[in-house]
């Protein structure tokens, strides 16, 4: 746990050990089988209980938490769909972490993700030496949810090509994965508790089709972008509060930075003002987490290479690197919000004059 | 704040509180007067409605069903009617009082201020759809409600309400849940600002049911029970010594309507009940069972629904793993039994399988949809609905519509072979020309326009919604039958087009008469002719009586269908128009010399309206147009005009084709500074007649001795305006004329053709100089 502590991003279940424990201790209604907590309280994890000191950790859409939670009590797996930057892996890392006391148990899709990752692999020492046995067999985090009835997480399932995924199917539908090496009746059987939460992204650039079979064995949810502006600046400023307080750093001025910021992510996002002014949208993806990147870089320049004030300007010159990634008519698109919206607001506010000014200097193409 | 109470024992009063077309209220509301035995039950709604609770406890009454009311506003100039209503439902509290009232053989009051009082229009005065039930925005807007929602993890009030209240609508104990709607209710309010109380008719309302509770406490012995919603009931236990406000005589009428599951849905703007009004139907229905098998009732139900109307087959584990969802759901939120927002978080949870976007998906909507229900409730013959009502509906019936339910439906009509049909869009078109959103015509042969008569079949969806029905009690007011509402509407529309600007014009005139004539008109007809008449007599442009001319040789040529037996009104028409287009023809010459693009235009649309008649045998004087074309050609004319006057007048054969020939050739060869006016006659004769370049030789043998004679340089400036003159020639037809000249210069007409050969460098250089230039459109916004 110590070493755990230590690390840069401790997982859920150490970063919240005090929360979970105060809410197993207060956790009265029935569990699941095999779950840590009952569902009210996997409930008031996520969604924060004062009376216990709990914190609340995922913003925007409470149902869609009811929904992922009852998905998960199913026989159906659970697959979080949305826009990069989500908090979809947040969402599914609170949840596992609450219903299994771990988030650790996960596959990372990728274009390199085999079947072995899914299914088992082999200590081929151990596969030389002594032929197929248990000993030899490496179980993958898939199998060993289900050997310990806990949650598996997916990330990313989409990047997997998808005979890769398909693997999963046998997996949702027979809870039980055969293991043909260690002998003809050889079947490990999900023991209850265990499911699946995957994460994946249906519209981003390089991600592979899902076939019907696998997403007949999920329950969808969409996660949406938080559309509440003052939700989002108060949810940036709490981020940017737990990236600066371990690192010891200390900024001033960065409600006011945040509310520029939070505005203009959220006007570029959709392409309209809060005033009701049409805009060309980005292809980036203007995220509540990128926002938190943008936040924290800047927030970092204004302590270390400035007088610790953070103004527009220092998040002016950090949005450049957001925007312009892949898209060279961003930079364009940018540069029309900047010349027309944000210099129509410079007269009303002081952060917004620093936005302007320090925006308009800018090389935006 | 106060624990608020139900029941003033010193007057033996019980005021109950409820929300409207609450099914837990209704519920609650049975019990309470089967255990207090009321001898007057006192309703919330305007006391002028009081003669229609007969009706509105008629047996043969089915629910949703709405009181209409039509009240004159203002005075002069700003007088307007208002048209507004108050809906039942089978689970509103109101219904059920009063039908337990008939049952028990006591009386029943309502006790709002009549319909017809100001209050009631201090907002919302502009909505078509005004709504007489107080408005409820409190149990969904405002602080109270909203903090509540997120202490109970709710999305919005009406969850908050759904878990509170609905919930509860089996519990034995009916005092303890109205105790709650108070209470719940006087938080709402505590919330609420005086001063919108004030504005809003709020305060006067509560001061006239306190008025009319205490007259009847006056009179009737034994317990009286008063529904009203719970934000007033408070505020009417006072006693009052007030004399209560009684409806002006002939201020208003109102009729016991059928309204529609639809027009009761919260969600579509209307300010008081409860969104998704089918599924709390269905949630009243099953209130003898409880509510617990509800939730599968709705997602089989749904997937029913899905089976037969769109033929998607949601799977068997799909349709268990749903119910499953939303039983769960309801456990996690605490709820005995999955509530409407439940139902709907499974089905969304479980049918779809996919990202779902943020503006929605067709899936949800068609639930929401079918959660709204598309019921139309029935009312007994003798509800006294106007005879116009009656008549459009009966109409409708023996037209074969459905009027049953709201249902939108397409039919299909074969206007030229079946009488029936052709009846039916007739009853239609005059359906839509009286402005009932009854029909709508999706596609078929427009007589009017010439299109599409080809086409065997009228394409109408329509739908008899109550709006249907509530228009045409507006229009009852001038009108007993459909062709006399025709009448009037057609009138006002007459005398409405001088306010837009368009009076004194044949052309909006005759569009009006068009849809008229589609809409079978009959014998009320002719007192419109005469003020169509007047307008087309008194149009001022030549182009718009043209443009009327032939929508009526349009009209006289499609009659049998559209029904017109009578020939003698629209000849009538057509005469008129004809002698007022004869009369200003002369004036083109008068016109200014930047309109003479628009005059040659009037006199080409004049020829075709000419043939049109000649070849429908229309009952003009054609000799009148050639006689004030000569009397044209006598005045001095811009040379463009000119040459379209002339060429008129060669199609008439009042000038020879010599004429024409030695005309065109003095214009050619003329001394015009600009060469544009040297080519206006030929453009001119071109415009009226185009096919005269290959019957008239004449014409291009002038035009070629004309450019022998030219040189090089006078050539090159004569070119763009010969082009010019000979652009309204399409590709067949200068392929043609391009033949002719081969012909006769001795060429082969392939040998015309020149061959320009250009290099592939040449050919990318080019198509890269397109696409930059495509880009720069593009760029601009023009491309």
């Amino acid at each position: 746990m110590d070493t755990e502590l230590r690390a840069i991003r401790p997982p859920a279940e150490a970063r919240y050990a005090a929360e979970l424990s105060a809410l197993a201790a207060d956790d009265t209604a029935p569990k699941p089988a095999g779950w840590r907590l009952s569902p009210r309280a996997v409930r008031r994890f996520l969604l924060g209980d004062p009376k216990v000191g709990v914190t609340r950790k995922f913003y925007g859409d409470d149902p869609l938490v009811d929904r992922a939670i009852v998905s998960l009590m199913s026989q159906q797996g659970l697959m979080l769909v949305g826009e990069p930057g989500t908090a979809k892996s947040l969402l599914s890392e609170l949840l596992a972490a609450a219903i299994s006391g771990t988030s650790g148990l996960v596959v990372q899709g990728s274009a390199g993700t085999t079947e072995d990752h899914i299914r088992y692999g082999w200590n081929y020492a151990l596969l030389l030496a002594e032929g197929p046995s248990e000993r030899a067999l490496v179980p993958s985090p898939v199998l060993n949810a289900m050997r310990s009835g806990r949650i598996v997480r997916f990330e990313e399932i989409t990047r997997c090509p998808p005979e890769v995924q398909d693997a999963l199917i046998s997996v949702l539908s027979e809870k039980a994965l055969a293991l043909p090496e260690l002998g003809p009746d050889a079947v490990a059987s999900a023991v209850p508790g265990f499911n699946v939460i995957a994460t994946a992204n249906l519209r981003d650039r390089g991600v592979h089709e899902m076939s019907s079979a696998l997403k007949r064995r999920f329950n969808f949810e969409t996660v949406h972008p938080i559309a509440d502006p003052e939700f989002e600046r108060e949810l940036v400023l709490k981020q940017l509060a737990e990236r600066l307080g371990p690192a010891g750093v200390s900024v001033t001025g960065e409600r006011d930075v945040a509310e520029v910021l939070v505005r203009t992510f959220q006007d570029l996002r959709t392409g309209r003002t809060a005033e009701g002014v049409s805009l060309n949208r980005p292809d980036a993806v203007m995220s509540t987490a990128e926002a938190v990147n943008v936040m924290h870089a800047a927030a970092l320049e204004a302590a270390y290479l400035d007088n610790g004030k953070l103004s527009a300007a220092h998040v002016a010159r950090q949005l450049q690197g957001v925007v312009l990634k892949d898209a060279p008519e961003d930079g364009k698109r940018l540069r029309a919000y900047v010349d027309h919206i944000v210099k129509e607001r410079a007269g009303r506010s002081g952060a917004w004059k620093d936005f302007y000014q320090a925006a308009r200097a800018l090389k935006l193409g | 704040m106060e624990i608020p109470i139900l029941h003033d024992a010193s007057r033996d009063l019980w005021v109950v509180p409820v929300r409207h077309h609450s099914p837990a209220c209704a519920a609650h509301l049975e019990r309470l007067i089967a255990e207090v035995q009321p001898a007057a039950v006192l309703v919330e709604g305007p006391c002028d409605f009081d003669p229609l609770i007969d009706l509105l406890c008629d047996t043969r009454t089915r629910p949703p069903v709405a009181i209409v009311s039509l009240a004159e506003t203002g005075s002069g100039e700003k007088a307007r009617r208002v048209v507004s209503y108050f809906p039942f439902c089978a689970h509103s509290p109101e219904f059920v009082a009063l039908q337990s009232a008939r049952a028990r053989g006591v009386s029943a009051r309502f006790i709002d201020l009549p319909s017809t009082a100001r209050a009631w229009r201090s907002e919302g005065e502009e909505r078509p759809d005004r709504s007489l039930l107080g408005s409820e925005q409190g149990f969904t807007v405002g602080d109270y409600v909203t903090a509540l929602a997120r202490e109970l993890g709710a999305r919005d009030g009406n969850e908050v309400w759904d878990q509170l209240f609905e919930t509860r609508l089996a519990d034995a104990d009916w005092q303890r849940f109205f105790l709650d709607v108070a209470q719940y209710c006087a938080c709402i309010r505590g919330a609420t600002d005086p001063a919108e109380m004030a504005h809003d008719g709020t305060l006067e309302r509560e001061a006239q049911m306190r008025a009319i509770i205490s007259a009847v406490r006056g009179y009737v012995s034994g317990p009286i029970i008063a529904i009203v919603g719970g934000f007033h009931a408070e505020a009417v236990f006072a006693a009052s010594k007030d004399k209560p406000i009684a409806a002006k005589s002939g201020a208003g009428r109102s009729y016991l309507i059928r309204y529609g599951m639809r027009q009761l849905d919260a969600l579509r703007g209307y300010g008081a009940g409860l969104p998704l009004p089918g599924y709390y139907q269905r949630l009243w229905e099953a209130r003898g069972e409880g509510a617990a098998g509800l939730a599968t009732e709705l997602i089989t139900g749904f997937a029913a629904h899905l089976r037969s109307s769109k033929g998607e087959v949601p799977s068997f584990p799909v349709i268990t793993n749903a119910i499953e969802q939303a039983e769960r759901l309801a456990t996690l939120r605490g709820r005995p039994f999955p509530t409407r927002d439940d139902v709907i978080d499974a089905i969304r949870s479980s049918f779809i399988k996919d990202e779902i976007p943020v503006e929605q998906v067709p899936l949800l909507n068609e639930l929401r949809a079918w959660l709204t229900g598309t019921a139309l409730g029935e009312v007994p013959a003798s509800a006294g609905s106007p005879p116009l009502v009656e008549a459009a509906r009966g109409q409708a019936k023996a037209l074969g519509f459905n009027t049953e339910d709201g249902e939108r439906r397409t039919r299909e009509l074969d206007i030229y072979r079946k009488p029936r049909h052709r009846a039916a869009s007739r009853f239609a078109h005059a359906m839509a020309l009286i402005d009932t959103p009854f029909a709508e015509r999706t596609g078929g042969p427009d007589f009017r326009n010439d299109i599409a008569l080809d086409r065997l079949h009228e394409m109408w969806a329509v739908c008899w919604s109550p709006l249907v029905e509530a228009r045409l009690i507006e229009l009852s007011e001038v009108a007993d039958t459909l062709g006399e509402a025709l009448a009037f509407v057609l009138a006002t529309r007459i005398a409405a087009l001088s306010e837009q600007g368009k009076g004194r014009s044949a052309l909006a005139a005759i569009d009006l008469f068009a849809a008229a004539c589609r809409a079978g008109l009959g014998r009320e007809g002719e007192a419109i002719l005469a003020l169509i008449e007047e307008q087309v007599i008194e149009d001022p442009e030549l182009p718009s009586v043209v443009a009327a001319f032939t929508d009526l040789i349009l009209l006289r040529r499609g009659r049998e269908v559209l029904g017109l037996t009578e020939i003698g009104p629209l000849d009538h028409l057509v005469k008129a128009a004809w002698r007022r287009l004869v009369l200003l023809l002369p004036e083109l010459a008068d016109w200014g010399k930047d309109q003479v693009a628009g005059a040659v235009q009037a006199l080409a649309d004049l020829r075709g309206a000419v043939e049109l008649a000649r070849s429908s045998e229309a009952p003009v004087d054609f000799a009148l147009v050639d006689e004030a074309l000569a009397d044209l050609r006598t005045r001095d004319l811009d040379p463009m005009l000119d040459g379209a006057v002339t060429a008129f007048a060669l199609m008439g054969g009042q000038v020879s084709a010599d004429e024409l020939e030695s005309r065109l050739r003095g214009e050619l060869a003329s001394g015009y500074v600009d060469p544009r006016d040297r080519l206006a006659f030929l453009g001119g004769v071109i415009a009226i007649a185009r096919e005269l370049v290959w019957t008239l030789p004449a014409i291009i043998d002038t035009l070629d001795t004309v450019i022998a004679g030219l040189d090089e340089d006078a050539f090159t400036e004569l070119l763009p305006y010969m082009r010019l003159a000979l652009m309204p020639l399409d590709p067949r037809e200068v392929d043609r004329l391009a033949e002719d000249i081969a012909a006769r210069l001795g060429a082969k007409p392939g040998a015309l053709t020149a061959d320009i050969g250009i290099s592939e460098h040449e050919m990318h250089e080019n198509l890269r100089l397109d696409r930059e230039l495509a880009d720069v459109l593009a760029r601009d916004g023009v491309a």
